[in-house]
């Protein structure tokens, strides 16, 4: 059974069709690549798959349970996570702080006035885990609106990580990075999915990225899907050359 | 860490001038009841300061739940029972049980509209109050009433300030406890970011709603001690006025800050006193001290402390 | 008894035209400047005190069109010192400094024209009641309907017809917008809270005809000023004239039956409109959320 399965999903806003008849599969451990030109409708599928609105058509089907009208807080308690494109971090918060809360609010603790020792340990250890994770423990006390975007961003990952996410969604993770940040952002990415076995799928511009890291990639076109394949066969590809990387590729 | 070593001493130094007020209250041109007031105050703004700079929201009608206590107190003690510490209890509960009715109301909106629902409801209460003679005083105030004996002890100024003193210490111990919890957590991370709290599955309403009604409750609990400081109520105890100089004393002392309230009301009370003993026009100084505070002070006096330390 | 239900109403009327003209004034400050402006009232006041000092010199008539360019004169200088450093902060801040200068102001009236009411003198005629029956419709009363229906008006037809109008009307839409096409939002944000301390003027000036003047005049108006604005909508004009008329023949309607519930209505009806349409009858969704 697929992780994740779209079939024959469409999304209308009134005369625009941002997605026509997708259909595709995520396996369990897959890192998966979504690629395509802007405005080829891939933003519009992670907000379909992480329950912002429902599809016109079609059916979204999460570890074989439908999930197709399902609001975004009840996938959260399901296991589908999704970073944004613009980071939402706490930033008057320090990194330590920023992962706590998302640490308590993953433990359900948020109502407590109060806390025993023995929760507080469990609380800061699993905080530890999470900065060790993404490697930003030589970091923790930092205020996080006074870092870097990148290191942002890396934050906004461990946030994600706080909900031991199934399927975890991240929408353009290098955006906006420098190179050392983007090989940060990458190794993460690589580590997430082959150490921790987090199926992972992104949105990805950056093209060195998606070849070198993705097991399989789809690419989209003006809402439809174009191809779908591993790295050696989207390269191939004349349809995905024409339309996207251009006939030099 | 030298920054730590600092603010333990600190700390120490201002608990010591605490616990000590009768002795030298005296010295400095000062009287016990003043540092009474000064605590009654920075509990009330401390109470304030949980919602407005640990949650993020702007109630400018915190006095109603002051006056509610100081009339709860006032008149239980008036009408109804010689027990001081039950008065209090009744006159908190009472500003309490409002701040938990009327605080899903509020937060039913957010931004401007929640300020103004906040000075809607205080506005209301304050007009009962005046209207209401026959059960309040009206204009002229809640009398007919005095702290009466606790375990044979009078009360008398000296020994009142370390009654408030304690309830000081216990209002703040709840507070810095909630604080330092998951749920003091919450609140700060809605103040940073709402957006980001509901995308993780919090329903942010319910929990400034519960912030809202803890600040009630502690105000409510200073108003009680303020109505058993004057042995009076009155109406002033539930107008946007006295809701305007708890903002001022919360920004003052420092938004951010856990003992910002304590300072701010300090500086607020001292000069009040002293001021309005030397000229006529006293609310010019106080409302310079708004305007000039806003305008160059917006950290407040432990916030412009905390930027140094930090860079 | 129909009679008193039509007094008390009419009284309210004119109350509320003073709460219409306070709120249109508070309303324009809010839109373009994004300032809770607190110190409104202390303006009104300002400005009828002035009218008072001016009367001997210019008469009634002179008083009540030089009193508001000079209060707008003093609003200038206070954009220019105070509020100006506070439009791109938390509205907390802006909120706690006009705070101040309401405190500033009614203190510094009572210094200068003392803490006793004094009265502000109409011309004769206008003192006459219109109508045997109706004796509380006076001249003058229906010269501050009047007045507050026209000014408004006249508001109207700045912002619609002139280039001053248009660019407020664009400022408030979005100010960075037309920053960019060239227009000197400095002057804009300035000239928009003169015009708005203006409309307090004005109020002041025909609440003192009326009501005679106080050092807390102010205070007195600027809260059901606030809750015409909430009631009839935030960002609109039209809106806060409804507004204020409509609190303001509340008001008086319910000194006719309960006068003890005569201001706390006021706020009721401002709870209620929150909870059940909370941006008011002409208001915009989601302004100020």
């Amino acid at each position: 059974m697929s992780l994740l399965k779209l079939e024959n999903v469409s999304r209308r806003f009134g005369a625009l069709t941002a997605l026509n008849d997708i259909s595709l599969s995520v396996e369990q451990g897959e890192l998966r690549a979504v690629i395509g030109p802007n405005g080829a409708g891939k933003t519009t599928l992670f907000n379909l798959i992480s329950g912002f609105f429902p599809p016109s058509d079609g059916k979204i089907i999460f570890e074989g349970k439908q999930i197709t009208a399902v609001n975004p807080a009840a996938l959260v308690k399901m296991g589908i996570i999704r970073t944004f494109q613009i980071t939402e971090v706490f930033l008057d918060l320090t990194v330590y702080e920023n992962l706590r809360i998302a640490v308590e609010t993953a433990m359900g603790l948020n109502l407590r006035p109060w806390v025993s020792r023995g929760t507080r340990a469990k609380i800061s250890d699993r905080v530890d885990e999470l900065m060790a994770l993404v490697k930003i423990t030589h970091k923790a006390d930092r205020v996080a609106g006074e870092m870097s975007h990148g290191d942002q961003r890396v934050v906004e990952v461990g946030i994600a990580l706080s909900r031991s996410p199934k399927l975890l969604l991240l929408d353009e993770p290098t955006a906006g990075m420098g190179d050392e940040e983007t090989n940060h952002m990458t190794g993460l990415i690589r580590d997430l999915n082959k150490q921790e076995k987090i199926t992972i799928l992104f949105i990805e511009h950056d093209m060195n990225i998606v070849f070198g890291v993705a097991d399989k990639i789809t690419v989209l076109d003006n809402g439809t899907m174009l191809a779908e394949g591993n790295a050696a066969e989207i390269a191939a590809n004349p349809r995905v050359q024409r339309a996207y990387l251009g006939a030099a590729a | 860490m030298i920054a730590e070593q600092r603010n333990k001493i600190v700390m120490g130094v201002a608990a010591l001038l605490l616990l000590t007020v009768p002795f030298w209250a005296g010295y400095v041109g000062g009287y016990t009841d003043l540092a009474s007031r000064v605590l009654i105050y920075a509990l009330a703004a401390m109470g304030l300061n949980l919602l407005l700079g640990f949650t993020g929201g702007l109630s400018f009608g915190h006095a109603a739940y002051f006056g509610l206590g100081a009339y709860g107190t006032g008149l239980m003690l008036a009408d109804v029972t010689n027990n001081t510490l039950l008065a209090l209890l009744v006159g908190t509960l009472v500003g309490g049980l409002a701040a938990l009715l009327l605080g899903p109301i509020a937060v039913r909106r957010r931004g401007i509209y929640f300020s103004m629902i906040t000075i809607a409801i205080g506005q209301m209460f304050y007009f009962i109050a005046v209207r209401w003679n026959s059960f309040t005083g009206g204009e002229d105030g809640l009398t007919g009433f005095s702290r009466q004996p606790i375990l044979g002890l009078s009360l008398n100024s000296t020994q009142f300030y370390y009654m408030v003193l304690i309830f000081f210490c216990l209002g703040a111990l709840l507070l810095w406890t909630i604080l330092n919890s998951p749920l003091g957590h919450t609140f700060v991370a809605i103040r940073e970011n709402q957006k980001r709290l509901t995308f993780l599955g919090i329903r942010v309403d319910r929990y400034v709603a519960l912030s809202f009604a803890i600040s009630g409750v502690v105000c409510a609990l200073a108003g009680g001690l303020n109505a058993l400081l004057d042995n009076f109520a009155s109406p002033d105890d539930l107008r946007y006025t006295l809701s305007g100089n708890f903002l001022i004393i919360v920004v003052l002392g420092g938004m951010r800050n856990f003992w910002g309230p304590l300072v701010g009301a300090a500086i607020f009370v001292l000069v009040q006193n002293y001021v309005s003993a030397v000229t006529q026009n006293w609310m010019t100084v106080i409302g310079l001290v708004f305007v000039l505070s806003v305008m160059f002070f917006p950290l407040g006096v432990l916030g412009f402390f905390r930027r140094r330390s930090r860079a | 008894m129909l009679l008193d239900i039509v007094f008390n109403a009419f009284n309210g009327l004119i109350q509320g035209s003073f709460y219409a003209l306070m709120a249109i004034g508070l309303s324009l400050i809010l839109g373009l400047n994004g300032v809770i402006n607190f110190a409104h009232g202390g303006f009104m006041a300002l400005a009828g005190y002035l009218a008072y000092t001016l009367d001997p010199y210019t008469g009634f008539w002179g008083a009540l069109i030089i009193g508001p360019i000079l209060a707008g004169g003093i609003g200038y200088i206070v954009e220019q010192l105070v509020v100006r450093r506070l439009y791109l902060r938390d509205p907390l801040y802006s909120l706690l400094a006009t705070f101040g200068l309401a405190l500033i102001l009614q203190d510094m009236l009572r210094t200068i024209w003392g803490a006793q009411g004094v009265p502000l003198s109409i011309p004769d005629f206008l003192n006459q009641p219109v109508s045997n029956t109706y004796f509380f419709v006076t001249g003058y009363r229906l010269l501050v309907v009047a007045l507050a229906i026209i000014s408004t008006g006249g508001l109207f037809a700045i912002l619609r017809y002139t280039r001053l109008g248009v660019r407020i009307r664009a400022g408030n839409a979005d100010l960075e917008t037309i920053s960019a096409l060239g227009v000197n939002i400095y002057l804009l944000r300035s000239a928009n809270f003169v015009l708005g301390i203006m409309f307090a003027g004005l109020a002041g000036i025909l609440a003192a005809g009326q009501l005679g003047l106080t050092p807390t005049m102010g205070d007195e108006l600027i809260m059901p000023s606030f809750v015409a604005i909430v009631v009839g909508g935030v960002g609109s004009l039209f809106g806060s004239l409804l507004g204020g008329l409509i609190i303001g023949v509340a008001s008086g309607v319910t000194t006719a039956f309960y006068p003890a519930a005569s201001e706390v209505v006021i706020y009721l009806i401002m709870g209620v409109m929150l909870i059940v349409r909370p941006r008011g009858l002409f208001g915009q969704e989601g302004l100020f959320e």
